[in-house]
């Protein structure tokens, strides 16, 4: 009984740095996808006329006058910021509109003063989007991120189609993430077998080799292929002088290169794990089987392979999860159409400031990679883990 | 058990300092290694304040969070004309204090609620010319795939390309801005950017085209003219275009909440005064927002390069477009470039 | 035949994931400001950058304090928490298990999101303190894998025999245990420290300017100033970095 105690308090303080610094924020920032503050923080009274309005026609003189002047008292107090930006991001233009009307100098009847400043206060639809504001829960940056909008009326309707590009991405990370995955299995794997064959030096020198881009930083890497992959660069040259091509083809700022650098960061890490399960296969096994006359090919689909699969699911996993969040690569060597949903959660959370949206994003982010993890932990868990 | 001096080391660098310097963050770059010389550390020998300086890319997230932990590590900041009225808007930056800053020293459209207009910069096409012998000399002929062939290289972004695209389809530069503010005038503009879209890649960083026009990835580019200037003066052949040239004008501001605000705004006065405005002109090519630096026929002879000398023939950005655009046209870029 | 072949397609992988690392290396002396091959000429004049710039060196710097504090700390925190899922023999060693490597699960982008709000209301944002923590954060998970493999095989009976002739307990982690783990604490520690020296994702949220370390000053001269002097910090890096590897090589073969 001691020793649980003594074992719980051992414990207790790495759990303590991951729960507390990780998990806990984790929940709240994630929270942070339906929260609706801004309309609440900025203009108080409005919200609470707006959610007692039905949401028919317009709203009533209150409504007008309290919108008047909280958007007035929250401009003079530089808090209006966040809340042009919640309600531009909805409907394109509103910014210009609150803040023309924060400024004007109106006066009663505030339902005909302020239509007349503006059109846009006569149309029932800008007070619906008010209305869907006033918070505290919104779905609005989860259907977003889903390429989804919401209509004043409070239906869902797709984004117009040059504006929708979230599906398209979450798809193209799932895509690239998977064949980086398989492109490193089917390059490491006869990497690791071979190594196996090696006498016990060789052997350690070639693993160490495959250890060495492992050590080497990521951006020291990505800036080497950079440098490589230029028009009048060393790949290039290669290329020609081996007659592959006529002249100079564009390497960087493509796919292609996104592929090699990625490749080339994350092999090692499918290779160790592959490599430590091979190691360890009794070649017990293959000789019987050889015994019992067995040919080459069916030897390693029928034994060798299915005994090496903990180390390919190790591996692949290792892999796809690296590379589902890798996004400083494919931003310094690829195109605007090799970005990954990363860069785009970052670039929210960094330049736009779109708290909510950068949280929609990681939500979904995180939910696709628990399926893919979860699917394959199904996949692999009832194989036969082999002997040894 | 050496290890305990350096944690203990470690968590004293760790806490914060309570009377810190002058701190102002720029965009970095020849600019800045030359502000530090005749600017800041100009002012810090003057009035025997320390001054320190860093940089940032315009992550206003930054700021930001600073303002609202209530632990406002910069002082006094550099930033483009949208992110500072957004700034102003959102209570980030103090309103100037026009008793210590001089109002009427600055050119029209130097000064806003929240800034102090501190350079001008812009971009414009440039190729080098040891490679090509003649290349396009305006928006149009950048658009002419035949008669000028190789891949072009345009920011990523729709600020200035869609203004680009606009006036290489043949709108004049005095109605940009109104045909763009039409959903007709946003799809022309998208329209003409497919016409090139095959040649056509992307800088995000302002090194970006001269790197990739020296190292003849691309043929020409729509860069920074500062650091194109100096290249030249380095040596290199980029011949500037300067009838393509979109410029704008980036501001000082003060970060509210900042310990040090009062000096903050003592260091943007000196800054914008005609004496270190124009020792920096000597040795950067930057456009100053103060008249009587930017009008000094000794300071624009000396510097070809500076956009006061060109702004004539160039485009002023909207900064009232761009903030009331911005994010919807930003996102709408970002879709078409993705495909 | 076969084996030929697979030898010779594993010379070539490697020579792929080794070579190229090595054209930083000549760009690194050149005389030109273009990160371009062939070099104009040589210099070392991106060295003498390099050393003469405060913000490299202070990077270097902060890359040092920080990789050191988060080898010391992960590496407590983790053997510690090895040792206690070892001695513990909880029920819900897979559920603790998991949540121990959650870091290791998340993406990269969402841990730094969420260290940020979290750090944000203790005011550990831009703090060498709150990158110690965020990076031994993220070492944790490969720390006590580490160290659990190597419990992994030790013989339960041997604690109960030292338990039974009356030796206390931390007779029992001294004389019977540290031997046994010391070689992996070790790597856990090396493993840590290479972590954190290469960490970026995370320190482009939380760390101001102050903090800097190298991969994000490198990542800021990649996009600001595109010059050598980025090469020349890459050879330091990269230097360093097989230095370490050099040392656990050293500890493996120790090991074994």
């Amino acid at each position: 009984m001691r020793a649980r105690l003594l074992a719980a308090c051992l414990l207790a303080p790495a759990l303590l740095l991951v729960i507390g610094i990780l998990i806990v924020p984790l929940f709240f920032d994630l929270a942070m996808a339906a929260r609706d503050p801004e309309l609440r923080d900025a203009l108080p009274r409005t919200a609470t006329l707006l959610g007692e309005w039905d949401g028919r026609g317009l709203p009533g003189e209150a409504a007008f006058a309290s919108t008047a002047e909280e958007l007035s008292q929250a401009e003079q107090e530089q808090r209006i910021g966040a809340l042009a930006q919640r309600l531009n991001f909805q409907r394109a233009g509103l910014r210009a509109l609150l803040l023309k009307t924060a400024r004007a100098d109106l006066a009663p009847p505030y339902h005909e003063t302020m239509p007349a400043l503006d059109a846009r206060w006569g149309d029932p639809t800008v007070w619906l989007v008010l209305r869907e504001a006033r918070g505290p829960l919104t779905p609005l940056y989860l259907l977003r991120a889903l390429d989804l909008d919401l209509t004043p009326s409070g239906d869902v309707a797709p984004v117009p189609l040059d504006q929708a590009i979230f599906r398209n991405l979450f798809l193209r990370t799932l895509w690239m993430s998977v064949v980086t995955t398989l492109l490193c299995l089917l390059i490491g794997y006869p990497v690791a077998y071979t190594l196996t064959t090696l006498s016990p030096r060789w052997a350690r020198i070639g693993i160490g080799l495959v250890l060495v881009p492992f050590w080497i930083s990521i951006l020291v890497r990505t800036t080497a292929w950079l440098i490589l992959l230029q028009r009048q660069g060393p790949v290039n040259a290669a290329l020609q002088g081996l007659g592959l091509t006529g002249g100079p083809v564009q390497l960087i700022f493509t796919r292609f290169a996104v592929y090699l650098a990625m490749v080339h960061v994350l092999l090692p890490f499918v290779v160790l794990p592959l490599y430590g399960v091979m190691r360890r296969i009794d070649p017990v096994y293959l000789r019987a089987a050889a015994s019992l006359g067995a040919p080459g090919w069916m030897r390693f689909v029928n034994v060798y392979l299915p005994m090496t699969l903990p180390g390919v699911a190790a591996g692949a996993l290792i892999a796809f999860m690296l590379s589902v969040g890798f996004y400083i690569t494919p931003a310094l060597v690829g195109g605007p159409a090799d970005q990954m949903v990363s860069a785009f959660i970052a670039s929210y959370a960094n330049e736009t400031l779109n708290w909510g949206m950068a949280a929609a994003l990681a939500a979904l982010l995180l939910a696709m990679t628990a399926l893919v993890v979860g699917a394959a932990r199904l996949v692999v868990l009832p194989m036969p883990r082999g002997v040894g | 058990m050496r290890l305990l001096p350096a944690l203990a080391a470690a968590l004293l660098i760790a806490t914060p300092a309570f009377a810190r310097d002058l701190t102002v963050i720029g965009f970095g770059g020849g600019f800045q290694d030359n502000a530090r010389k005749d600017l800041f550390q100009a002012y810090a020998k003057e009035s025997g304040q320390p001054v320190k300086d860093d940089v940032w890319n315009g992550e206003m997230a930054k700021v930001q969070s600073m303002v609202h932990a209530k632990d406002v590590e910069w002082d006094v900041v550099m930033v483009e004309a949208p992110e500072l009225v957004r700034g102003c808007e959102d209570g980030l930056f103090d309103k100037m204090d026009w008793s210590i800053v001089t109002k009427a020293k600055f050119a029209p459209g130097g000064t806003s609620t929240c800034g102090a207009g501190a350079v001008g910069w812009g971009v414009a096409l440039f190729y080098d010319q040891s490679r090509i012998a003649h290349g396009p000399a305006n928006y149009q002929e950048l658009w002419d795939l035949q008669k000028f062939p190789g891949k072009r290289l345009l920011r990523n972004g729709a600020k200035m390309t869609l203004e680009i695209a606009l006036m290489a389809d043949g709108v004049a530069k005095d109605d940009v801005y109104e045909v763009l503010a039409t959903k007709e005038g946003q799809d022309r503009a998208f329209a003409a950017l497919d016409r090139i879209k095959p040649q056509l890649m992307f800088w995000k960083s302002g090194a970006q085209p001269l790197q990739l026009v020296g190292s003849g990835d691309v043929a020409y580019a729509v860069g920074y003219v500062g650091r194109t200037a100096n290249a030249v003066k380095d040596g290199g052949h980029y011949p500037l275009m300067w009838n393509t040239l979109l410029y704008s004008y980036d501001s000082w501001a003060v970060v509210k909440g900042s310990p040090n605000a009062a000096e903050g705004m003592k260091l943007i006065q000196y800054m914008t005064d005609p004496k270190p405005l124009t020792a920096l002109a000597q040795d950067w090519a930057v456009s100053p927002a103060t008249t009587v630096v930017a009008n000094d026929p000794a300071v624009r002879a000396k510097n070809p390069a500076m956009v006061a000398n060109h702004s004539d023939e160039g485009l002023f950005i909207d900064t009232e477009f761009w903030v009331e655009h911005g994010d919807d046209l930003e996102a709408r870029f970002a879709t078409w470039a993705a495909k | 035949m076969t084996r030929f072949l697979l030898r010779v397609f594993t010379v070539l992988v490697i020579a792929f994931l080794v070579l190229p690392v090595f054209v930083i290396v000549p760009l690194s002396f050149t005389s030109g400001t273009l990160l371009s091959l062939p070099t104009p000429g040589w210099s070392l004049r991106w060295y003498q950058d390099f050393i003469a710039s405060d913000r490299w060196m202070l990077a270097t710097e902060n890359s040092l304090i920080v990789g050191a504090a988060t080898a010391l700390v992960a590496t407590t925190l983790g053997t510690m928490a090895a040792l206690g899922l070892f001695l513990g023999r909880f029920r819900m060693r897979g559920l603790l298990m998991a949540v121990l490597s959650a870091p290791l699960v998340v993406p990269a982008v969402i841990t730094g999101v969420a260290l940020y709000f979290a750090f944000a209301r203790v005011g550990l944002n831009s703090t060498l303190a709150g990158l110690v923590l965020a990076h031994s954060l993220l070492a944790l998970p490969f720390v006590v894998v580490t160290v659990s493999a190597a419990l992994a095989g030790f013989d339960r009976t041997l604690l109960r025999a030292a338990a039974s002739l009356g030796a206390p307990v931390h007779v029992i982690f001294i004389d019977v245990l540290a031997p046994l783990i010391a070689p992996a604490i070790a790597s856990g520690a090396l493993f840590a420290f290479a972590i954190s020296f290469d960490e970026l994702i995370v320190a482009l949220f939380i760390a101001g300017p102050e903090q800097y370390t190298l991969p994000r000053q490198m990542l800021a001269g990649l996009r600001e100033f595109l010059s050598p002097t980025i090469c020349a910090a890459a050879v330091v890096l990269t230097a360093v970095s097989l230095l370490l590897l050099a040392l656990t090589g050293l500890l493996r073969s120790r090991e074994t």
